[in-house]
């Protein structure tokens, strides 16, 4: 097995606003993943997730600890294999309003990383691309896919746009951060089955997530982050049959569910 | 009791017809809960603002919205004025995002007292607290701005806001949606509160079917437009009859009880 993502004690501390106290989000957090496995990140807002999700691309540096992608050390990797070890990853982020260029129409920004990356003379087979991509995430409509993207997506349209955007480079690490907030019952299987395809061809996963059944369908492990800590990390299955942290508690006893009878 | 009776709404452009509700009846009671359920376009929020007459211009209405009787589909922009608010009352979908970010949280539930109910500065301000702790608020959190404020005090500031003129009826749209979990929860719990112990008769509405059916008297869903099925929450999400019902049923179930 290869170990593409190791983060190692992980402090990241923010200066406090007008000289306040410093927020530390992260604090000694460690996992690791291997090429193909998927890991949940349950967490709740201002739990650290999106702060973890940035580290790990290199965008926010470390205060303390260390973050290796696909075996680099991102402190000490240049620019360009900074740009190159992103290129392998890609992330969905919890807003789709702010996830796609609003001037582009659909299809270009689905297809625009391609472009970036493959330069015009494979437009052809981005274009077939991104076309399979959008229409395996139903939206196949040509007049949506050849308007602007402001002014006529719903925002859980644009969430299937901003998958399809990040998959069409075909990522080794995909980081995703609630992409299904927005989407109705039906449509998120659809998403999650999307994904596990995907998975299933060898693409490794963070999943983060508040809410424990997304979790536990999306990856077989799982950490709950609380306040920049790792509270508890199992199995997801196990963290929803018997969590064992007063948090984990609390959020599976809050879960929304239909029971039975 | 408000009776929705036959609504139908359609919006209209310049190039199309939008038909988003298609007949439907709905019962509001005083100190019961009534939640609207269904996908994202299906018409849920359409029915919730019709009712105080919130809609856009462009929304053509026919049928009857019933207030004890009365019909505010034929009522006058002043008298509904005098209803909203007063009678019947609103937290619209994004609430928490919708304050003035120059004014306290407090100072907008004030400004309604003064402007509805009449009330001086001072017997407004003195209202506040009361109104927070319906909300499930600590009072002193009013003299706060909403960017001080986490999403689920902003969500119990608009909810303090709504009930600033003591309502008998509560619309609430989407209230949870957006925050995080235990925070919901938190919120159910004091709109049920608000329905036992107020006797505020409520309408939720919610595309989180669990939530809805969890804390309802009375469970409403709807398709494109349409009321498919209405009834007691357990029995339809262990008995759905509609087809509809039953795959949004079913695709919950995959994931709550996936091996």
């Amino acid at each position: 097995m290869t170990t593409i993502l190791q983060v190692r004690d992980l402090t990241v501390t923010f200066p406090g606003r007008r000289g306040g106290t410093p927020v530390t989000a992260l604090q000694s957090l460690s996992l690791s993943l291997e090429a193909g496995e998927s890991l949940s990140v349950i967490g709740e807002s201002g739990s650290g997730k999106t702060t973890l999700l940035r580290s790990i691309l290199g965008h926010v540096p470390p205060t303390g600890g260390a973050v290796r992608l696909f075996g680099a050390d991102l402190a000490s990797a240049s620019k360009g294999e900074l740009t190159a070890l992103r290129r392998r990853c890609a992330a969905i982020s919890q807003d789709p309003y702010g996830s796609l260029p609003p001037t582009l129409t659909v299809l270009e920004s689905v297809m625009e990383p391609w472009l970036l990356v493959h330069g015009e003379e494979e437009r052809a087979e981005g274009e077939e691309r991104a076309l399979g991509l959008l229409a395996e995430l139903g939206m196949a409509d040509g007049d949506l896919l050849r308007s602007k993207v402001r002014f006529s997506l719903s925002g859980g349209q644009r969430q299937r746009a901003a998958i399809a955007r990040a998959l069409v480079l075909e990522p080794e690490l995909l980081l995703c951060d609630e992409p299904t907030s927005m989407q109705d019952a039906s449509t998120r299987g659809d998403i999650l089955r999307i994904l596990q395809k995907r998975q299933g061809r060898g693409m490794s996963m963070l999943f983060v997530t508040h809410d424990l059944f997304l979790a536990r369908r999306a990856a077989p492990r799982g950490i709950v982050l609380h306040r920049g800590r790792i509270v508890e990390e199992s199995a997801t299955a196990e963290l929803l049959a018997s969590p064992k942290d007063a948090y984990t508690k609390a959020l599976v006893a809050a879960l929304p569910r239909l029971g039975r009878a | 009791m408000i009776a929705v009776r036959n609504l139908s709404v359609t919006y209209r452009s310049s190039e199309r017809e939008k038909r988003a509700v298609l007949g439907v009846d709905l019962a509001v009671e005083r100190g019961r809960m009534v939640a609207l359920a269904g996908e994202s376009g299906s018409g849920k929020s359409t029915v919730l603002m019709a009712i105080p007459g919130l809609l856009p211009a462009t929304a053509a209405t026919s049928g009857e919205i019933l207030l004890d009787g009365r019909d505010l589909l034929t009522c006058s922009e002043a008298e509904l004025n005098a209803v909203r608010w007063r009678r019947i009352a609103l937290v619209p979908q994004g609430a928490m995002n919708s304050f003035t970010p120059v004014l306290t949280v407090g100072r907008h539930v004030e400004e309604e007292l003064e402007v509805h109910l009449g009330l001086s500065k001072r017997e407004a301000r003195e209202r506040i607290p009361a109104l927070f702790a319906l909300a499930g608020l600590d009072g002193g959190l009013a003299a706060r701005y909403p960017h001080e404020l986490s999403g689920g005090q902003k969500q119990r500031s608009a909810i303090a806001l709504a009930l600033a003129c003591n309502p008998e009826y509560l619309l609430c749209d989407e209230p949870t949606t957006a925050l995080d979990v235990v925070t919901q929860r938190d919120i159910v719990v004091t709109l049920r509160r608000l329905v036992d112990e107020q006797g505020v008769g409520m309408l939720l509405v919610s595309h989180d079917l669990p939530l809805a059916a969890s804390v309802a008297d009375r469970l409403c869903i709807m398709k494109d437009g349409r009321l498919v099925e209405e009834g007691e929450p357990r029995t339809i999400v262990d008995h759905p009859a509609n087809p509809h019902t039953r795959a949004l049923v079913g695709a919950l179930r995959e994931l709550e009880e996936a091996p």
